[in-house]
């Protein structure tokens, strides 16, 4: 067992789920906001950086690292209310390529912001967890209390989203109003605060990444979202931008192919795992994986 | 009638390439009297210009969004590059035509998944796409220069344009000169050929495959094709920028073009006015001249440029500055002059199709 646990295919695996998981989580996060207002936010990952820096000022002034977390998603969800409330409302109903370029503005002002106020050096949030592989038998297995850590969080996160959009009366309000807007709002769902609530929720699963990636060796700096982000996005692509499941899943398996192509090929190449991924997929079925087949045709 | 329409579509276009020529002249008359910083950066600005061109070509007329036209640009710029690194002797114009065929096939790679992609997903798919070059130039070392990228020198200026320049700083000015004139007169070719693209059948089918799909299936537009022809056509104009832009710094790294070019670019895009010549010439002279005045903002404002803010002024007005157009003004500074045309002539109503609005 601890032989395969230390073999080069188990390495690949474990550290391809461990960054797939950060992949899924943003993916995630850009499928609830595409479900609830049909916009791809580009600013989703920057948004989630610009938080995790507020909540790392905090570690500064002395709070835990629980706090850290809990702050920073919040801010995060508060970011995200905004920026629907200010940037996305005026444009609902016109051409989509507005709100793409409103976002893409938003995630330049807010690099820049990040960059002037806490400048582009790369900082580090210390989480409670040890970074040190696990030995078995003299051998090295590529988990560490971090590691599990990171996994656990990322699946609790998304455990408690299906279980709030199944179970709960706002899931089922949010689902009702990303559905059939009309019909729900002749329910008597106000269906612009759950279009708010949609981007608050996806904007606090944005920054639960920002800040596990900001704890982890890759560090915090303005531009350290940009990468998860297109890798986030082709993840939420492959899996069709409407379904929760495929943006999990495509996200897992990004974080495997780049892994298996560091190991085998090139870590410079390994950005283009995603990327071959998602051509082979929209090549097959341009609506993404797990969607409904919905045809749009003359 | 046929014939009449005919005649007339040739009286705009020489009336067209008369002012091109005219204000292409204009500028190089300008060059003249430019000092020799303010001439190289008009230079960066011409080459900014084409690439904006065919964005505003392809985000405009087609209605396809793309964030890849930084990729677009790196592939002409590495073209151009390894070409002038093993060939130094080649005329220009022959390594100007290089990158831009090897830019349009790269358009064409990119188009063929993209053609059946909408909106969100085809912005994502190009911006993966430009995510993908600078890696893709790091890891084939051997033919790219790795991380410290290639160096050349491309660029002379011939004796006869020496001559008209005498003192202390003789070749410096001559050749920031030399440089400007060359790229205003290539930007100035490419927008004669935009322009007239613009006009053209495959523009006017553009359109209609942007505004109703459907119509322009109906009348027999080859949706696929057109949509592909607007990537190719965009990428090739990206390709000749990225071109130009390298030929004038006479380098090439992967960090040249960053993901952040592709949001400028937009930026000038949109605030010079989308799908408007007029405003790729606009976004042009404002990437020409941007650096003057975020040092004036920051000068005005009292921030200090070595610092952090006064380093990150420009993302800042940047970013703020495409998101306030987008939503209060769509149609950019192109667009403002429809609104003061209206008031001149209150009865005659425009016919111009709306871009955004």
């Amino acid at each position: 067992m601890a032989n395969f646990l230390a073999s080069p295919f188990m390495h690949n695996v474990l550290a391809g789920l461990a960054q797939g998981v950060l992949y899924s989580l943003l993916a995630l996060s850009l499928v609830i906001i595409w479900q609830s207002t049909h916009v791809l936010n580009f600013a989703q990952g920057a948004m989630a950086m610009f938080a995790t820096y507020i909540g790392m000022t905090e570690i500064d002034r002395g709070v835990g690292y629980w706090w850290c977390v809990i702050i920073s998603v919040l801010v995060g969800m508060l970011f995200g209310g905004l920026a629907e409330r200010v940037l996305i409302r005026p444009l609902y109903g016109k051409p989509e390529i507005n709100p793409i370029v409103v976002m893409v503005g938003f995630l330049g002002v807010i690099e820049a912001l990040a960059a002037a106020i806490w400048t582009s050096t790369t900082r580090n949030i210390t989480p409670p967890f040890s970074q040190i592989y696990f030995h078995a038998g003299g051998q090295v297995i590529l988990l560490s209390p971090f590691v599990i850590f990171q996994i656990v969080l990322a699946i609790v996160i998304m455990l408690s989203i299906a279980a709030l959009f199944r179970f709960t009366k706002l899931g089922l309000q949010l689902r009702a109003s990303a559905l059939a807007p009309e019909v729900a709002r002749l329910l008597g769902v106000r269906v612009s605060r759950m279009l708010t609530i949609g981007w608050m929720l996806s904007a606090g699963v944005g920054a639960v990444a920002a800040v596990i990636i900001a704890s982890g060796t890759f560090g915090l700096f303005p531009t350290n979202m940009d990468g998860i982000f297109v890798a986030g996005f082709i993840a939420a692509a492959v899996g069709g931008l409407e379904s929760p499941i495929g943006a999990i899943t495509g996200g897992l398996l990004i974080g495997l192919s780049e892994q298996f192509i560091l190991s085998y090929w090139s870590a410079t190449l390994a950005p283009l795992g995603g990327i071959i991924i998602l051509v082979v997929a929209l090549m097959i079925r341009p609506q993404g994986i797990f969607t409904k087949n919905v045809e749009r045709r003359v | 009638m046929k014939a009449l329409h005919l005649l007339r579509t040739q009286e705009t276009t020489s009336a067209r390439a008369i002012g091109v020529v005219l204000l292409t002249a204009f500028t190089l008359v300008v060059t003249f009297f430019l000092p020799a910083v303010a001439d190289s950066q008009l230079a960066g600005g011409a080459a900014i210009t084409i690439v904006i061109l065919g964005l505003s070509w392809l985000i405009g007329w087609s209605g396809q969004i793309s964030l890849g036209n930084s990729g677009f640009m790196a592939v002409g710029a590495y073209t151009a590059g390894i070409w002038a690194h093993h060939h130094n002797t080649t005329p220009l114009v022959v390594t100007f035509i290089f990158a831009m065929l090897i830019g349009a096939l790269s358009g064409l790679v990119i188009a063929i998944p993209s053609t059946r992609l909408r909106g969100p997903y085809l912005a994502g798919m190009t911006l993966a796409f430009s995510a993908a070059i600078s890696p893709l130039a790091q890891n084939f070392t051997s033919v790219t220069g790795g991380e410290g990228g290639l160096f050349f020198n491309e660029l002379t200026t011939p004796k006869w344009f020496l001559n008209f320049f005498s003192g202390p700083n003789a070749t410096i000015n001559a050749n920031a000169q030399w440089t400007a004139d060359l790229s205003v007169v290539v930007a100035g070719v490419m927008f004669l050929v935009m322009a007239n693209l613009f006009h053209s059948r495959t523009g006017r089918a553009m359109r209609l495959v942007r505004d109703n799909d459907v119509a322009a299936e109906l009348m027999g537009i080859n949706l696929p094709l057109t949509r592909t022809l607007a990537f190719v056509i965009a990428a090739a104009f990206a390709g000749l920028g990225g071109a130009l832009y390298t030929i004038i710094n006479a380098t090439v790294t992967p960090s040249t073009f960053p993901l952040t070019l592709s949001i400028t670019l937009l930026t000038l895009m949109v605030l010079g006015g989308i799908g408007t010549l007029s405003g790729a010439v606009i976004g042009g002279i404002i990437y020409s001249f941007s650096g003057n005045l975020v040092d004036h903002i920051n000068a005005l404002t009292g921030v200090n440029p070595a610092s952090n803010l006064g380093a990150n002024m420009q993302g800042i007005i940047f970013g703020a500055l495409l998101i306030l157009t987008m939503m209060f003004a769509p149609r950019g500074i192109a667009g403002l002059w429809g609104p003061i045309k209206r008031l001149k002539k209150p009865s005659k109503r425009l016919a111009t199709a709306e871009v955004v609005q």
